[in-house]
């Protein structure tokens, strides 16, 4: 299934993220896309950087393994930029919840960065 | 800081606790060795270490395995085999919602890892095995051998002896082996362990080792004091494409020596990227007390009598370093040494060391400088740490001597220092400025003073400085005055204290007024 022709809009990566679709999710991004993640463990000064759309793609194969919930309830978009909110729920109950701001270039995501934060 | 929540996985019958330590894209299984527990590992600085470190690449899953730690106990004559233990990885991983994972087997945790991925393979991410054997009496012992561990298990399961089995390097740490005592007591019981023992003494995972289609890395130390080195190495010759990285060191539990090149080894295999590695460098005040001698000879009637006190010594001296917000590095019987964020913390802990020393019958001599070292596993390394020794080794009994860069740094914070020598230590390209601490005189004497100080004791540049105080000049408008560093007045200013035995400078400037 092809998929790389699909436009990044906030309803498109809703509807990627909640269906745990990694490819799909992948086929968003440039190939000199960069994922950049602060959080605890990784703060503003170090935060950790994915770098390039095989590395980004192998990531969200990654998250999308896990059997957890993902709801994007907010998107907001403005020119080239879309920002949402995603929380998540694993089965014993731990949450995570994100932020995440997406600058786009010709149509696919050139930077994201998300911040996010866990129970423990 | 807070542990995370211990959770329960039901695996049949039996529950299994499990906690989640971070939410890195790449979920990890940790399955420790022989014995764990869960809330134990945060309580020493290498364990918990590693698990931050692994938890800023990935989600780490770590559990103790059924009989152990946290999870319920089973009978100790039936334990269950290694296949039946998969199944407890199994279960952990549907119940942290984790589809596939990394593998961690660490020791006995590496065949239980191996059967794990050779049996579910797309469950298994990679492997990631340290420590590891595959065949329990060609790797670790002989059943002679066996025989005699069991026998010290029977004798002393609980005080930590076997430590000196397990990380020889960790033994002289005595913080790390009441740690180890209450790992032992807290992980299983005796008869448990002599079960596990003697369950682990028949692994042999040997032939489904060519059944591994997984990409793997296996990390061994040298001169693993528990596991042969050959036999990792054989391992994974065996195991399809699989890394092999020797690491120096002779520890064999993973949380122990160099766990940053044990965690930067799995980050570069994970993510393909090489961890930063200035992140552990800093800048820090390191202070050195040596125990120089009894205050008077024949104090301490029997070496009992001597053990205890030192004992008490190193217990305030961990107390006092703490109370100043500094790190112990290490705590042996004839020094201590710690590393501040502050050089003012540094001295004045210093000085609430010797004042303890004192009170036990004891003098010490302190050396103090400042200079960048590396932390890495709360061990500190670098030359700083060598200067700050060669400083102490300088001082005499009860003298706190510090580098210039200290006094310095300093600044006014209420503490004096006088001019001590210019010393040339080898291996250092630069003389190093030695300054020493005077003691601090915030009230004043009890009795009269029945002679005003003779100034006469003063040389003249300090009769000269002396006379500017007081007019009321400060420190730095004197040294445009007299057309010296304002470091140089400063100098003098604490000369002419200590000479004429006055308190502050005011006090000087009224004795020169007077006279």
């Amino acid at each position: 299934m092809s998929t790389s022709t699909m436009e990044v809009t906030g309803a498109a990566l809703k509807s990627a993220i909640e269906s745990r679709n990694g490819r799909m999710l992948a086929s968003f991004y440039a190939d000199d896309a960069m994922l950049r993640v602060i959080d605890r463990n990784n703060p503003p000064s170090r935060p950790r950087e994915i770098r390039g759309q095989p590395a980004i793609a192998t990531f969200f194969d990654d998250i999308c393994s896990r059997a957890m919930t993902h709801e994007v309830a907010t998107s907001v978009a403005e020119g080239n930029h879309l920002a949402f909110t995603q929380a998540c729920a694993y089965p014993d109950g731990a949450k995570v919840f994100c932020l995440a701001m997406v600058e786009l270039s010709g149509g696919k995501i050139a930077r994201q960065t998300i911040v996010q934060a866990w129970d423990e | 800081m807070k542990t995370p929540e211990t959770r329960y996985a039901r695996s049949g019958d039996i529950r299994i606790a499990y906690q989640v330590v971070g939410n890195g894209p790449t979920d990890l299984v940790f399955i420790p060795g022989f014995m764990s527990n869960l809330e134990l590992h945060w309580e020493d600085p290498g364990y918990s270490h590693l698990l931050h470190r692994l938890a800023a690449f990935t989600r780490v899953i770590q559990f103790d395995k059924r009989g152990t730690g946290l999870s319920d106990r089973v009978d100790a004559h039936h334990l269950p085999d290694l296949a039946t233990r998969i199944e407890d990885v199994h279960a952990v991983m549907d119940a942290a919602g984790s589809g596939r994972a990394v593998l961690l087997g660490a020791s006995e945790g590496a065949p239980m890892a191996i059967l794990f991925a050779a049996t579910y393979p797309q469950r298994t991410r990679a492997l990631v095995l340290y420590g590891a054997y595959a065949h329990f009496h060609s790797s670790v012992m002989g059943a002679k051998d066996v025989e005699a561990f069991i026998q010290q298990i029977e004798t002393s399961w609980g005080n930590g002896s076997s430590v000196l089995s397990f990380a020889p390097d960790q033994a002289r740490d005595e913080h790390f082996k009441d740690w180890w005592a209450r790992y032992e007591r807290m992980s299983v019981s005796p008869s448990a362990a002599i079960a596990l023992t003697r369950m682990n003494a028949a692994i042999d995972v040997r032939p489904i080792l060519r059944s591994v289609h997984v990409p793997t890395l296996v990390i061994h130390r040298s001169d693993d004091v528990r596991i042969s080195c050959a036999g990792a190495r054989h391992l994974a010759q065996e195991i399809e494409n699989a890394q092999f990285v020797e690491l120096p060191g002779r520890d064999h539990p993973i949380w122990t020596g160099d766990v940053d090149r044990i965690a930067n080894e799995i980050e570069e295999f994970l993510t393909g990227a090489r961890p930063q590695t200035d992140q552990d460098r800093l800048l820090a005040v390191i202070m050195v007390a040596r125990l120089a001698a009894p205050l008077q000879p024949g104090l301490f009637r029997s070496d009992s009598q001597w053990s205890e006190r030192v004992d008490h010594l190193q217990q305030t001296a961990r107390e006092t370093i703490d109370r100043h917000h500094g790190k112990t590095i290490t705590v042996e019987n004839d020094h201590v040494r710690a590393w501040f964020d502050s050089p003012t913390r540094a001295i004045r802990c210093a000085l609430a060391l010797r004042d303890n020393a004192d009170f036990l019958g004891f003098s010490l001599s302190v050396g103090v400088h400042a200079g960048e070292i590396t932390v890495r596993n709360d061990r500190a390394f670098g030359a700083a740490l060598y200067v700050a020794d060669c400083i102490a080794a300088l001082a005499g009994r009860d003298e706190i001597l510090v580098s210039a860069i200290v006094g310095d740094l300093a600044g006014a914070c209420g503490l004096h220092f006088i001019e001590r020598a210019m010393e040339q230590f080898d291996g250092i390209d630069m003389p190093v400025h030695i300054l020493a601490v005077m003691a601090e005189q915030h009230l004043e004497p009890l009795r009269r003073r029945i002679k005003a100080p003779d100034l006469h004791v003063l040389t003249s540049r300090e009769r000269e400085v002396l006379g500017l105080v007081a007019e009321g000049l400060s420190n730095p408008a004197i040294a445009r005055r007299l057309q010296l560093s304002d470091h140089t007045v400063k100098r003098h200013v604490a000369n002419i204290l200590l000479k004429l035995d006055l308190p502050t400078r005011a006090a000087a400037a009224a004795i020169s007024a007077k006279q």
